[in-house]
């Protein structure tokens, strides 16, 4: 599902660097250690060569990779979307080479030969066709080796956070169900809608056989076990219409409802039970608190890239210190969860009732 | 004959109540209400022998209405409720009548005959009337007559009450209304966390007290804000002053 499959790049960018920000710099030190002692004890075997030549040698190769390197370790980010594609990363890393390489081998015999000046000595080496290639050659086999490690440290990253992800996504649902599961299974709701259908079979035959099936309908969804945390947006009003008409034989005259949903975003993917204890806050606290007729809008549209969500009811308004319930603070963490800050949700009082509106990418999750 | 009011604001249960009671050949509905302060305009009006009062409904709910009432003249009050734990701990401690909902005829006839027993050895609404004021501890708006009607007002905007026989005056920075009650009985309503009595006939608001100067013998006179004065007699000084943290 899209909503796990793919972290934010800014997710990416924290998990990886928190780990390669210890172990990079080590690896490359440990290297480089490694390279200047292996020459340094190459060298002392040569009576004709100082101390420093191998050093000097190693040294200015270890500082221009490591500019290189410091680039790299700096477009990361931007390339971690192809972390799941790694020939696109390899490649993308690596269409960066022959620069690296004609840079590389100049500025590092630059270096080398100024300090020779410098010292007096001459530095001796083989014709520049041969050096470039020779260094291209070695250059090749290291930069594959130390893409290879920065592309295992962010995987490794990458995978860190998609699991942290879905172990949070997957526990605010498991919150949600069971914010539902209470809802819907609340005593008060429960026995009040029995109530209902038991008043309405001494006056409406009919109406209240189609109460309890609507009750079903409504208790079966409740009880559905391992719902998923995306649903499509039809099947979140279904549910809403299941429990708007089990709600509006009871407080019949009180409640008037409008829908407004644009059939192009049926199909939409919208976290499950968003919308729901929106919807019964209405109830809860305009239509049970009053006997004024409460007009309650629902709808969905489209605005560019966006879905928004919207429950609209008249007859209530929020107290200046509003505390918001269990249903609404789990809504709000999911979206975070699952969206990270490219959806939101916002109530508030409008000049007659309150409104609450949800946010949302039309398409993808973040 | 029993005189019987309902309220209910679910207009099905509202229903289906009236229909059972108007078939009872020896009950007589005199009113359904839709919510608490109906309820209680419709007890006020018709003084019936039972009120049947949903729990929960807007305005003012069934235990609110209940707590409004002079326990001496309530009627009986059998409460109707779907799910409300603590509500029916206290009915059932108090040996209140109460229906659950949703209830079948059986349950039903079994509450109206305990209505007709209760009304044969005259019990009265009393017992009814001090769960709803437990319930609502610190009542929050008081039920008042206005010209013809019964209108809500609310216990923060009383200033001072005065006993007068059998009457007690409450008054308001707008206005003073009249109440066939005790003030006693008033006092106990309103809970005491908002009045304090300075006299034998008069209570006040706390925070409707601007000053205090001693008179004679121990007593005080009371400055309250809106410049009325009125005396502190010595027997309710010193509760007086530990209310005010003096």
């Amino acid at each position: 599902m899209n909503a796990t499959a793919r972290p934010t790049t800014a997710g990416a960018r924290a998990q990886g660097t928190a780990l390669s920000a210890r172990i990079l710099p080590a690896l490359w030190a440990a290297f480089w250690l490694l390279m200047i002692s292996a020459s340094l004890q190459d060298a002392m075997r040569n009576p004709r060569i100082r101390w420093w030549e191998p050093v000097l040698w190693e040294g200015s190769s270890a500082l221009v990779a490591t500019g290189w390197m410091l680039l790299a370790v700096k477009v990361r980010a931007r390339y971690a979307i192809y972390l799941d594609r790694p020939l696109a990363w390899f490649g993308h890393y690596l269409r960066w080479l022959p620069l690296a390489a004609v840079t590389f081998v100049t500025a590092v015999y630059a270096i080398r030969h100024g300090v020779y000046a410098l010292a007096g000595r001459p530095y001796e080496h083989a014709g520049w066709a041969f050096i470039f290639v020779y260094e291209t050659v070695k250059l090749i086999l290291f930069t594959g080796l130390w893409l290879g490690i920065l592309f295992g440290v962010d995987v490794h990253g990458q995978w860190q956070q998609q699991r942290n992800r879905l172990l949070r996504t997957q526990r605010a649902l498991a919150e949600a169900q069971l914010a539902h599961l209470q809802g819907q299974l609340r005593p008060h709701f429960l026995f009040n809608a029995l109530n209902t259908v038991s008043a309405l079979m001494h006056t409406d035959v009919e109406r209240a056989d189609r109460l309890v099936a609507r009750l079903s309908d409504l208790l079966r969804i409740s009880l559905r076990s391992g719902g998923s945390e995306m649903i499509p947006l039809a099947e979140e009003l279904r549910t809403l219409a299941l429990y708007t008409d089990v709600m509006r034989e009871r407080f019949r005259d009180r409640v008037t409802l409008e829908w407004h949903a644009d059939p192009e975003l049926d199909a939409a993917p919208v976290p499950a039970l968003l919308l729901q204890p929106l919807v019964e806050n209405v109830f809860k606290h305009a239509v049970e608190r009053t006997l004024m007729p409460v007009h309650v809008v629902i709808s969905t549209q489209r605005e560019g890239d966006l879905l928004v969500l919207t429950v609209r009811n008249t007859g209530s308004s929020l107290p200046p210190s509003f505390d918001e319930g269990v249903g609404l603070r789990n809504g709000r963490e999911r979206l975070g969860i699952i969206y990270g800050g490219a959806a939101s949700m916002v109530i508030r009082n409008e000049a007659d009732g309150v409104t609450a509106i949800v946010t949302l990418p039309r398409d993808r999750a973040a | 004959m029993i005189r019987a009011v309902i309220a209910d604001d679910e207009a099905p249960a509202r229903e289906k109540l009236a229909k059972w009671l108007a078939e009872q050949p020896d009950v007589e509905l005199l009113g359904a209400a839709e919510d608490g302060l109906s309820a209680a305009r419709d007890i006020e009006q018709h003084q019936p022998d039972v009120a049947f009062l949903d729990v929960q409904m807007p305005t003012l709910s069934g235990l609110e209405v209940a707590a409004q009432f002079d326990p001496a003249s309530a009627p009986l009050i059998v409460f109707v409720t779907a799910f409300d734990e603590h509500a029916v701990k206290a009915f059932d401690l108090n040996a209140i009548d109460y229906l659950l909902k949703p209830y079948d005829r059986d349950r039903f006839a079994r509450s109206l005959q305990r209505v007709r027993e209760r009304l044969q050895s005259h019990e009265s609404g009393a017992p009814a009337v001090a769960v709803g004021r437990e319930s609502v501890a610190n009542c929050k708006r008081l039920l008042v007559p206005d010209g013809e009607r019964l209108q809500l007002i609310d216990a923060a905007a009383i200033e001072w009450i005065q006993a007068d026989d059998n009457y007690i005056h409450v008054h308001t920075a707008s206005k003073s209304y009249l109440l066939r009650r005790t003030l006693q009985d008033l006092l106990a309503q309103l809970g005491n966390q908002r009045f304090v009595r300075v006299h034998k006939s008069a209570a006040v608001s706390l925070a409707a007290i601007g000053s205090l100067s001693p008179l004679f013998k121990g007593d005080y006179e009371i400055q309250l804000r809106n410049g009325r004065t009125l005396r502190l007699s010595r027997r309710y000084r010193d509760e007086l002053f530990a209310r005010m943290g003096r």
